[in-house]
Formats: structure tokens, sequence, C-alpha cells
């Protein structure tokens, strides 16, 4: 288990980063934390000809108030948003997810940039993206773009990303102060990829009525999934524990084709996302204020 | 010379032990925790290169040709090594049963995926895996064979075409006539169990450094061997070589479990060696080949199996089919796993009648391995299932129908119904310990409670017997004839007093170098600082084992307190020339050798060693100068097997018997662990934390072949697990810290009266989880049988149930 | 670009400076280009944490990160404990606690307990099992790790007084 052969550069800069990927004439490849493409290069399953670390650019590692909002940049280690006294106030859930990804040692170098980069359909970055409305800074060869994260997601492993493009800032908009939320997976250990999980938000007002409600999937489908059949069903109904039963069967009953694999089969994981989001949104209904 | 080993610590020369039957800091810990023990990777030869084997990506598969002159090109590499290299300087695996194993590069066709195709030699093993690349081979893909029941019938793709079928074994054992006790029983509780694939995982993978001596042929491995000498004899059949051609290093390894065998490693290498002129060749298993084509796998099986009972729930007869699927070879002694049932087929239970109908069949997977336990764990886990079967049937108590069946007390020493012997054991009285212990009846009533709230609390019980010190004889009816395993050891003290030790074995992590030096330091009353435990090879050592089977503890006391035993005799005998006494008025307690009653006639057991070595002059006639004496143990009393199969095998019979609690969540179909508690009994406790230790660790494997652990592979034979994200090892957050309490019931028959207990909770966690998810899930009508019980199968169980 | 390049780091409180493969990971940097073999592997895709070092103050898989990313940093490996062959009071908790049987994935736990201990000095079980929930031992059952861990917590605690 050893890398093949590669170049590497390490750029100073994003401008320098860009002109290295632009100019590359085989396949280049980003390094940011290194915790999902090392393990890749080891196996020599990713096999780059050109290496481009960006964890030498300046500038890249913040977690900043914006608009009431934030803005993380790409190289933010994921154990420093789990850590972070802003994020725990503006999004306490992206802090509480950020503890189902993986152990220390890995959230230590793990990137958020990085892990809404490789979308894995069962990482806890690209659920929150979609959950939490990000907006995903892109800086490529032909200047700035910005993605909703409902249009970053492709499929499997891939996003709206191009090969010569680099991924620089995640932008979230404060969570709002009366919503409440809720963060759930099953997995086979503490710390795996989940087998199914679910982020929930949702805002009742003053009559308990839900006035607001988000349900995104993840481990359940190629892309974080959001559940809108589920979601007009709370909207404008009483919140009370046989509404989440019936968004839970709901939830299940919209994926027709989950995906399977040795740890779960797609009729499991239709199951467990139903009973995750309902769970989940009987604990976001009581968190909201 | 047979010495007579004490059979309790009363028996030493100490006025009080101080050292054994202690948790003392073990002396191995210093080095390994600075980093400095030096495990194989972390050696460098002059002139070593390293290793990289190119593997079959089929799991049935024709090699029509190889081409490795772009490999050879690449600058950086110095061997390429294929089948025809192993043709022309090796011989094919020996097996058991004989006939079914291959040369180490395949030379016809490959049998596994991941089987090895062809190796490099290069500069480093970046350049090795660089140069895999740039083999070419060209494969003819055949029919595969991946389920154990096809392969079982007849007309199916044969793995070995000189075989008239995938049958490797199959023979029917009677023990009493099983079929007029299940006719003559009021009830009969018949089921089938599944019990996956799962292995060993040791945290370092298996390495080894071959050295070929071109000019007198001859060939050094210097790598991670759990039994050096045993090894070596492998390796010179396979060589072709004489014994005393092969010398065998064993470095310190970071775990075995049964599964550090590198066989083929170390065939390849060493070809690789012999290739380029002598070079020593480094291979390290990297974790994937590991988990694909290591020592890795074990136990796949599938049960059908019979429990007599009558209406007071006693047990008539035990009727157990079997059908073991040992992967594509019999190269990794998958078949001595199945035949060490017999040492305790009946567990901890006094049942007269028994059957075992037995069948190995070969498939296109990874040729099976030992693992800690070697085989009983899932016939316990069958037992054990059984008796929850009938217990419910019944309407007795999971604990009462185990009570009703155990041996009792008295009938020590007590020979079961497949020939093995138990040297004692209070069974019952580990039961009611651990009903205390766990507040059973309070457990029982919390989970009443729990039901009444919809949750679903299961409280499991299991007793089992764990064997211990294994002998060849065991594994007689898979062609192991022979009796006597031996573990032999010098003793010896220096000429300024050191004691220091000489044994066939390395660091595996049992301790065993603390306990060699806990002995001796008891023995002549010095402190443990003032022993080494010297490592010797394969050439040098005594005759020897090493670990496995639940032995060395037991062994290697029996051979130190034998050596010493004589030592000690030695040194009398040159205190008697010097103190000018006879010899018998002289005794040695502490480490003072003095006439008896009169005190100032002493001089101390060190004085008198370097007196033999610095004045040969003052020997008694006859007697060598060298103050150091070997002994060489092999367990008493061990037999033949009869034409049934059964043997007085295993010395000792430790016994467990554990309660556990667990909570399953009926939406994810999660199990929760709530509580663990442990009752086990291995006779004298020659070192309490280390008996601990393996406890535990047979608790934490146990909870990883219960949920967790699992080899899948599709019906292309394709491993689906070779990472550790998929083969999943259990960690901090899924083992329950345990409750544990210790009864000693000492082994009349073995040295100082310890059993055997390096193998520990693995015979027993399985089955106690097991009894514990079904108890939990009773009111749902679901019975789970398939180990592991990953959440997806106990989910599917309940919706069937539900689904009625 | 290159394929090679020049690494300069700090490793237990000496400078190295090697010039080596851009591919190499820093696992096998510290072990084969420094002979600092404590550092152990056990699988090479960031599962067991056998490897596990500390960076700049931080644990990470040294098998999860190549050489010339350390370039600059500080690194402490288990060498870096012990002072002069005394025992750092973790590695006495874990001798005293039979914290380790075989000892290999021992370096890895010992660094990720450093961490853990140096920011928080008094875990409770469940910010234990949180730290260490990555790093695999096959030996122990975890039981006497977790009482190594506490043992060593109370010794520092000591010695801070
Ligand atoms: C044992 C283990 C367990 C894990 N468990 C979980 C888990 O349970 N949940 C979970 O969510 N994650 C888990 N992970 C993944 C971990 O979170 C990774 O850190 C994350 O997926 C990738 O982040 P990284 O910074 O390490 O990215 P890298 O590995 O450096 O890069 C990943 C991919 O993204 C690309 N990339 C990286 N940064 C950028 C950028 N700024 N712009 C464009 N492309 C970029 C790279 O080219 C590469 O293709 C686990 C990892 C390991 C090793
Ligand atoms: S070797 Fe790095 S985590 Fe296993
Ligand atoms: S002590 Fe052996 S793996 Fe932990």
């Amino acid at each position: 288990m050893k890398a093949p052969v590669f170049e590497y550069a390490a750029p100073q800069s994003v401008e320098e980063a860009l002109s290295l990927l632009g100019a590359c004439q085989g396949e280049s490849k980003i390094i940011a934390g290194g915790q999902s493409l090392m393990p890749l290069l080891n196996m020599r399953l990713a096999r780059p000809d050109l290496l481009v670390d960006i964890g030498r650019i300046a500038g890249l590692d913040y977690i900043r108030d914006a608009d009431g909002g934030l803005a993380i940049g790409a190289m933010t280690r994921q154990s420093d948003i789990e850590r972070s006294a802003l994020v725990a106030q503006r999004q306490p859930m992206l802090a509480a997810g950020t503890r189902f990804i993986a152990h220390p040692q890995i959230r230590n170098r793990g990137t958020i940039g990085g892990s809404i980069s490789h979308a894995d359909p069962a990482a806890v970055y690209p659920a929150l993206a979609v959950a939490l409305d990000m907006q995903i800074e892109v800086a490529g060869p032909a200047g700035h773009r910005s993605v909703d994260a409902a249009d970053f997601f492709i499929t499997y492993l891939t996003t709206a990303l191009e090969p010569d493009e680099i991924l620089v800032e995640l932008r979230l908009p404060g969570f709002p102060p009366r919503a409440g939320w809720s963060f759930k997976e099953v997995s086979r250990r503490h710390g795996d990829f989940a087998l199914a999980g679910v982020a929930a938000t949702m805002e009742v007002d003053s009559s308990g009525v839900c006035s607001f409600a988000r349900i995104v999937l993840f481990g359940v489908a190629a892309v974080p999934l959001r559940v809108e059949a589920a979601e007009q069903l709370l909207l404008g109904s009483k919140v009370e524990q046989s509404l989440f039963e019936e968004a839970g069967a709901m939830t299940s009953d919209t994926l027709d084709e989950p995906l399977s694999d040795i740890h779960a089969s797609a009729d499991y994981r239709r199951h467990l996302a139903g009973v995750l989001t309902r769970r989940a949104l009987a604990e976001a209904a009581g968190r909201a204020a | 010379m047979a010495v007579d080993i004490p059979k309790s610590f009363a028996g030493l020369p100490a006025t009080e032990t101080k050292w054994v039957g202690r948790g003392v800091n073990r002396v191995e810990d210093p080095g390994l925790l600075t980093g400095r023990t030096e495990f194989v990777d972390n050696l460098v030869k002059p002139g070593m290169v390293h290793c990289a084997i190119l593997r079959s990506p089929y799991a049935h598969a024709r090699v029509i040709s190889i081409d490795a002159s772009k490999a050879e090109q690449l600058p950086g590499v110095v061997a390429v090594v294929s089948g025809e290299d192993a043709r022309r300087w090796s011989n094919p695996a020996q097996t058991m049963p004989e006939g079914w194993g291959c040369y180490c590069l395949v030379v016809d066709k490959a049998r596994f995926v991941g089987e090895p195709v062809a190796a490099v030699a290069a500069v480093n093993r970046y350049v090795a895996e660089d140069a895999l690349e740039l083999i070419d081979v060209e494969y003819e893909p055949l029919p595969v064979v991946a389920e154990a029941a096809a392969a079982a019938e007849a007309g199916g793709p044969l793995i070995f075409e000189d075989k008239p079928s995938n049958v490797m074994y199959q023979r029917v054992f009677n023990w009493g006539d099983v079929d007029a006790a299940l006719a003559r029983a009021d009830h009969v509780f018949s089921e089938s169990f599944r019990w996956h694939r799962l292995g060993a995982n040791p945290m370092e993978t298996f390495g080894v450094i071959a050295e070929w001596n071109p000019v007198d042929q001859s060939a050094v491995f210097q790598g991670s061997f759990q039994s050096q000498s045993h090894m070596g004899l492998g390796r010179a059949a396979v060589l072709g070589l004489p014994s005393h051609k092969v010398k065998m290093i064993s470095q310190p390894h970071g775990g075995s479990f049964g599964g550090k065998g590198g066989f083929r490693g170390c065939d390849i290498a060493v070809l690789l060696s012999r290739k380029c002129g002598g070079r020593p060749v480094k291979y390290i298993e990297d974790r994937m080949e590991y988990l694909l084509a290591g020592a890795s796998q074990a136990w796949d099986r599938h049960y059908q199996a019979s429990l007599a009972v009558d209406n007071d729930g006693k047990v008539l007869a035990l009727d157990v089919k079997l059908l073991d699927d040992l992967g594509a070879t019999a190269e990794g002694f998958g078949a001595v796993s199945a035949a060490k049932p017999l040492a305790a087929f009946t567990g901890p239970y006094a049942i007269e009648v028994a059957r075992y109908d037995l069948t190995l069949v070969a498939t296109n997977k990874l040729p099976a391995s030992p693992y800690r336990g070697m085989g009983p764990p899932p016939h316990n886990f069958v037992i054990e299932q059984l008796m929850d079967i009938a217990a419910r049937e019944l309407g007795l108590d999971a604990a009462e129908i185990r009570r009703r069946n155990y041996i009792p007390p008295e009938a020590f020493p007590y020979t079961i119904a497949s020939g093995n012997e138990y040297d004692s054991g209070r069974y019952e009285a580990a039961l009611d310990k651990v009903l205390e212990m766990s507040d059973y009846a309070g457990l029982r009533a919390e989970q009443a409670r729990a039901r009444e709230q919809g949750r679903y609390l299961g409280i499991g019980i299991a007793s089992t017997i764990e064997p211990g010190v294994f002998d060849w004889n065991a594994y007689a009816i898979v062609g192991l004839p022979s009796t006597g395993v031996p573990e032999g050891v010098s003793v010896g003290i220096d000429i300024l007093g050191k004691i220091y030790v000489k044994v066939g074995f390395s660091l595996e992590g049992q301790g065993q170098y603390t306990l060699a030096c806990q002995l001796l330091a008891d023995y002549f009353g010095v402190d443990i600082s003032d022993i080494a435990v010297v490592y010797q090879d394969s050439h040098s050592a005594p005759p020897h084992f090493g670990p496995g089977g639940s032995r060395l503890g037991v062994a290697m006391t029996g051979a130190i307190l034998g050596a010493a035993q004589l030592l000690k005799e030695k040194l009398i005998a040159m205190a008697a020339a010097l103190m000018q006494t006879d010899a018998a008025n002289l005794r040695m307690l502490d480490g003072m050798i003095g006439i008896e009653g009169v005190p100032e006639a002493q001089m101390h057991s060190a004085q008198v060693a370097a007196t033999m070595l610095a004045r040969s002059d003052l020997l008694p006639p006859g007697m060598d100068p060298n103050p150091e004496c070997t002994y060489v143990w092999t367990a008493p009393g061990r037999t033949p097997a009869d034409e049934e199969g059964r043997a007085k095998s295993y010395l000792t019979a430790a016994n467990a018997c554990h309660v556990v609690c667990v909570e399953v969540d009926p939406d994810t179909a999660m199990v929760e662990i709530l509580s663990y508690y442990i009752a086990d009994d291995c006779g004298t406790r020659l070192n309490p934390a280390t008996v601990e230790g393996m406890t535990q660790g047979g608790v934490a494997q146990g909870v990883g072949a219960a949920l967790l652990e699992e080899y899948v592979y599709d019906e292309e034979g394709q491993l689906l697990t070779s990472t550790f994200m998929d083969y999943l090892l259990p960690t901090i957050n899924e083992v329950p810290m345990t409750q544990k309490a210790a009864l000693v019931t000492p082994s009349p028959f073995t040295p100082l009266g310890a059993k055997g207990v390096g193998e520990g909770a693995i015979h027993t966690t399985p089955a106690a989880i097991m009894c514990a998810i079904n108890d939990a899930l009773a009111p749902l009508g679901v019975r789970a049988r398939e180990v592991p019980a990953s959440p997806n199968r106990l989910w599917k169980l309940m919706q069937e149930a539900k689904a009625g | 670009m290159t394929m090679q390049q020049v690494v300069k780091v700090t490793v237990n409180g000496v400078s190295y400076e090697r010039n080596v493969e851009v591919r190499l990971t820093l696992a096998d940097f510290l072990r084969v280009e420094l002979g600092l073999t404590g550092t152990h592997v056990g699988c090479e895709h960031g599962v067991c944490g056998a490897c596990t070092v500390l960076m700049n103050g931080r644990s990470v898989r040294s098998c999860l990160m190549l050489a010339v990313q350390a370039d600059g940093a500080e690194i402490m490996t288990v060498e870096g404990l012990a002072d002069d062959g005394r025992l750092h009071p973790i590695q006495q908790a874990f001798m005293e606690e039979h914290g380790l049987q075989c000892g290999f994935c021992t370096p890895g736990f010992l660094m990720a307990v450093y961490e853990l201990l140096g920011s928080n000095p008094d875990p409770s079980d469940e910010e234990i099992r949180e730290s260490l929930g990555g790093q695999i031992c096959r030996c122990t059952g975890y039981q006497s790790i977790m009482r190594s861990v506490k043992s060593a917590a109370a010794k520092l605690a000591g010695a801070r007084v």
C-alpha cells in the first residue's frame, strides 16, 4: 500500500494553485487534509500526475462572522470547527454534526472544503451543506463563482467543481434563533460513515405550528437528499408525534432506490431513513423555541 | 529424566511467594512503551531489498502467461519471481488433510482472489509496487465455487482437478447411540446456525526478512513467527531442505491470536533472495494483503444441530452436523479448527451421548487459518443457543437449565463423550458467582419493566470450557497422530549471580517473559530485576513450540520449574562438596543452600554457582562446571486417539460463566451492551493481571465476532471487506467494561495447578451476546441464528417476524 | 513541481533534513528515513491509529500525510516521551495498569492520550472514549487502557501541584 509516483507542488496562493492546475497536462488532484485522498493514494486507487497541496496557501483557514452568518475557509480543519465558539453560537448543528466525523485524529487534519469536495454520499458535511443552505465559493480560471449547495452535489463523489477549480470558502447564514435542529445517524461503530443519517431543522410558531422544515438525508443516496414531500407535510401542521411518524413514513416511501452495500440493504436503509427522520423531527421540534 | 513439578505454590523453595501469583509490572513493557522493541519491520540489514507481491484478481483462473520483462527493467528492481521459480526451487505446501496444498506462487491456476502470482524485490516497497504494475499476466477465468453447499455437491467445477470432488474430508463420529437417544427423548430441539468468516487481525501484520545462503544452500528467516520451530519445519519441507539448513529467528510481534502465519510470505521472500544471489529480502504484508490473502480468515461454518432433552431439562444427547468451508486449500490448518471441538464437545455439561458429522469443503475463497480459540467458539455458540431454545420451550430459566446439566464437582477428572478428560471445575459455583455479581434477579426485574415500556432488553448466560495446553493428538482425526508438544528452557546463573532463562519464543503480548521472571525470582529468592529472559532462535533453543492452544503459561511454567529444580539439585550437589556434607542434608530455601537446622552452614545459590564457574578444581567428580540446566516439559498422560477419535488431548479445562445484558433498538436493530459480568476459573492464577487482560481481550474479540466482524464474499469469490472500513474491529466504544470475579479450582495435573487461559473469553462472549440478543427478541418471536448479528440481519428477522 | 523534495522537520526536539520522494508518507519518513521506528503502521488507510503522532501539538495519522506536508512542522513521537529512560507519567500509568499486551498499538494510544490530557486534564469516561475511539487495540479489550488514562491523569495532576 504505497502511493504511485506523482509530482507535487505546494503553491502559496490560490492564483498560483489555479495556474498549476490549469497548466497540468495529465490528471491533477488537490490535496487538502488528505484524510480521504491519502487512503486512495496508498491503495493506488487515485493516480494523479500532479498533486497540488493547498495546505500552504495563507488565508484559507478561518472561521469568520459574515453578516450574522459564517464564512469558513476551505482549509479549516474539522476539529477547529468542532471547537469554535462562533460556530457553536451561529450554527450549533454544524458543531454537533462535526463530532460524527470519524475520530479526533482525523478531524485534526480533515478540512471542511475537502469533505465537501470529496462528496462521499455518507459524509456529514455535504448533508449539512444542503441542510444549512451553504454557499460554496469556488475559484477558477475565469474567476470566482458561487454555487448553492443544492446544486453542488451531482452524484457519488462528483460535484459541480471542475478539475481546474478550487473550493475556497463556505458561507452560511446564521441559524434562525428560534429554530430547532437535529442531527442523527446510524453507523456500525461510533465514528464510522453513516448507514443512514438525517440533518433536520424546523421552526415552530407560537401556536405550535411548523413554519419551516428542512430534512436532508445522507448515506442513503448518491448525494445528500432533501425530502421535500415530508417538508411540505410538516409546513402548516401542528407539531406532534403523529406528524413526525407520518413524515418518517413518507420519507421512507419517497426513497425508491436507496444505496445498498454489505452493511445495509436498500430496504434497511429506507427503513432507517424513516426512523431517523421521525426521531430527528421530534428532537428538532423540541429544540425549536 | 522426568522431574516432579510442584502442583502448588507451597511446593516452591520459598518461604512465601513474592512474585508469582501477583500482578507485577511486566518486564516487557518499558521497551514497548518507549518504542524500542524490535518488531520485524524495524530491522534493516545490509543489502536488504523489499518484496511486493502480485496477486490474482480472479477467484479461479488459469494463468496462461506471465511477462515480467518490463518490471525487470524498472530501475531499482532486483529480482522477479513467478510460478516457474516456485516449481524449480520449492514444493507444494504439505497439508492436513493431505494433498490439498499448492506452490507459494501460482504454477497452473489461481484458486482464490489474492493468491500470489508473482513477486518483485526492489530497493524499496514503493518501487516494488511500481514494478508489479508492469507485470503482464494473462488469465483464463474458470467457473467459481463460492458457496460451501455448492462445493459439496458433485458435478461442479473442481478446485483440485486431481481430486474426485471438493470435499476435503468427511466423517461421522458417534459417541454412544445418538439416534436412540433422540428417539427416546421427551423433546428434541433442532436448529440450523451460520457462523460467518472472521479472523485474527493482530495490529501488526505478518512480516519476514528472508536470506538465502547460496554457498551452503541454507535459509534464515527473521520475522514474526508464533511458533518458530513449527514454522521452520514447514519451510524446510517446502524448500526441500534438511531441517538444520533452515533457521528461524522470531522477533517480538504485535499480536498473533493464532493468525501470525506467513507461510507463503516466507517462501516467496526466500525465492526472491535466492534469485538475487542471497540478498536479504524483507516482506511486510500490508493490511489489505492481510485481509485479502493473509492468515486472516477462520471458521466459515454451517451448522445443523439437535439437543435431546427430557422433561426435566436434562440433556441426553447432542447431535452436531458441521459443513465447514476451508477455502481453496488446506494450507492454513483450517481442518484443525474443526477437530478441536472434540476437546470440549459437550461444553461444561454432562451429556453422555453425542455425534459430530463433519464435512470440510474447498471453495474459491482464501484458505482458512487458525484464530484464537481454534474452532470451539462457534461450537459453543451452537450449544448455548440450543440450551436456551430448550429452556424457553420447557419454561425453564436459562440459568436453571444449565445448572441441571453441569458436570458436578465430584465427578472430576471427568471424561467427556468425545474422549477428552477435564481436570477439575466447579461450574455451578461459577454460575452462582456471576448470578450474584450481576444481581441476576434484579436484571430480570429490570427486563420485565423495560418490556412493559416497549424496550427490548435481553439477558444472556453462557457457560463454556476453554481447553488448555494442547497436544497434537487433539487433531488426530484430521491427521496429526502424535502426542507430546515440547516446551524446553534452560535456566542458569552467571558468574555474578544473575539468573537467565533461555526460551524459544518471542514476545507476543501475553506477558510470558514476565511470568518466567516471576517464577525464577521466587524460586531463587531474588528480585525480578535479577532475571534476564534470553530469546533463542530455532537452532539454539531447547525443543519448543511456543504460544498456541492456551498452552504456554502452563507449559513454560513446567519447563522453568523443571529446569530450576535440576539446577537446584546441581547446586546442592556442588554445595555438598564444598561444605563436605551429604547432599541429602542440604536444602535450598529463598535461594540459600544450607544444612537443615544449622543456620550458620549456608551458602547463597549464586555463590555456589560462581564457585562452579571459577573453581573447576573444587567440582565434585563427574560434574560439569556449567550452572545451567535444561528441561523440556510435555503434557503428561496424553493418549493416542481411538477409532472414534477419542483421546485425552488438552490437559486443562478452564471454565467461565458470563452474564450479559443487551438492549436491541427495535427500530434500528442496533444492539447495545448495557452490562457484562464474568466469573471464570482457570485454576491457580500465576499472574492475575495477565489473566484479566486475556479475559478482557477475549471479550473484545467476542464482541467483534457477535456483532461486527465478517469477511464477505460475492458470488464471484471477490472479497468485499478488504479494508478496515469494511472489516469492522471493535473499538473502545463497542467493548463493555466488564465486572470480573475469579474462582480458583487448581488443576491436579499441572505445574502449580494453573490452567491454560490465553484464549479467554473468545470462547464465551459470542455465545453470551447471541443468547442475550435472542432473549431480547423472544417476545417478537425472533430467533437470530447467524453470527455476526449485524443490525441489517436483525432488522430483517424482525421484519419477517412482523410479516408472520 | 517536483518528485523529490527536501523536508525539514523537528522531531522530539531534534532537527532533521532529508531529500525524499514526495510520495513518501510521514510514517515511512519517520521510520525509514529517520530510523524512528517507535511509530508503528497497522493499516495505512487511517483506521487503526497505530501510526498516530503529534504534529504541532495535534494528533494526526502519519500514514495519511505525506512527509512533504510536514515540512517545517514540529513532530512528537513515542520516542519523545521518556526522558533518558525515565518513563513519562502516561507510560508509567500504562505499565502499572497493564494498558498494553503486544504493545504494537501502544505508541499511537500514548500520543492520543498525550494530546487528550494536554487539553483536558481530568477527562470523563465519555471523553476518553471519544478521543480514543479511532485507536484500535486488538489485545487488551480497552478496559486496562481506560484505567491507564485515568491513572495517567491523576499522576499528571499530582505532578502539577
Ligand atoms: C478512517 C476514516 C473515517 C472517516 N469517517 C468519516 C465519517 O464518518 N464521516 C465523514 O463525513 N467523513 C469521514 N471521513 C472522511 C474525512 O472527513 C475527510 O477528512 C474528508 O472526507 C476529506 O477532507 P480532507 O480535507 O481530508 O480532503 P482530502 O482527502 O485532501 O481531499 C478529498 C478530495 O477532495 C478534493 N479537494 C480537497 N479540498 C479541495 C478544495 N478545496 N477544492 C477542490 N477540491 C478539493 C481532493 O482533490 C480529493 O479528491 C473519514 C476518514 C477516515 C480516514
Ligand atoms: S497505520 Fe495509520 S491509521 Fe493505521
Ligand atoms: S496491545 Fe496489542 S494491539 Fe494493543
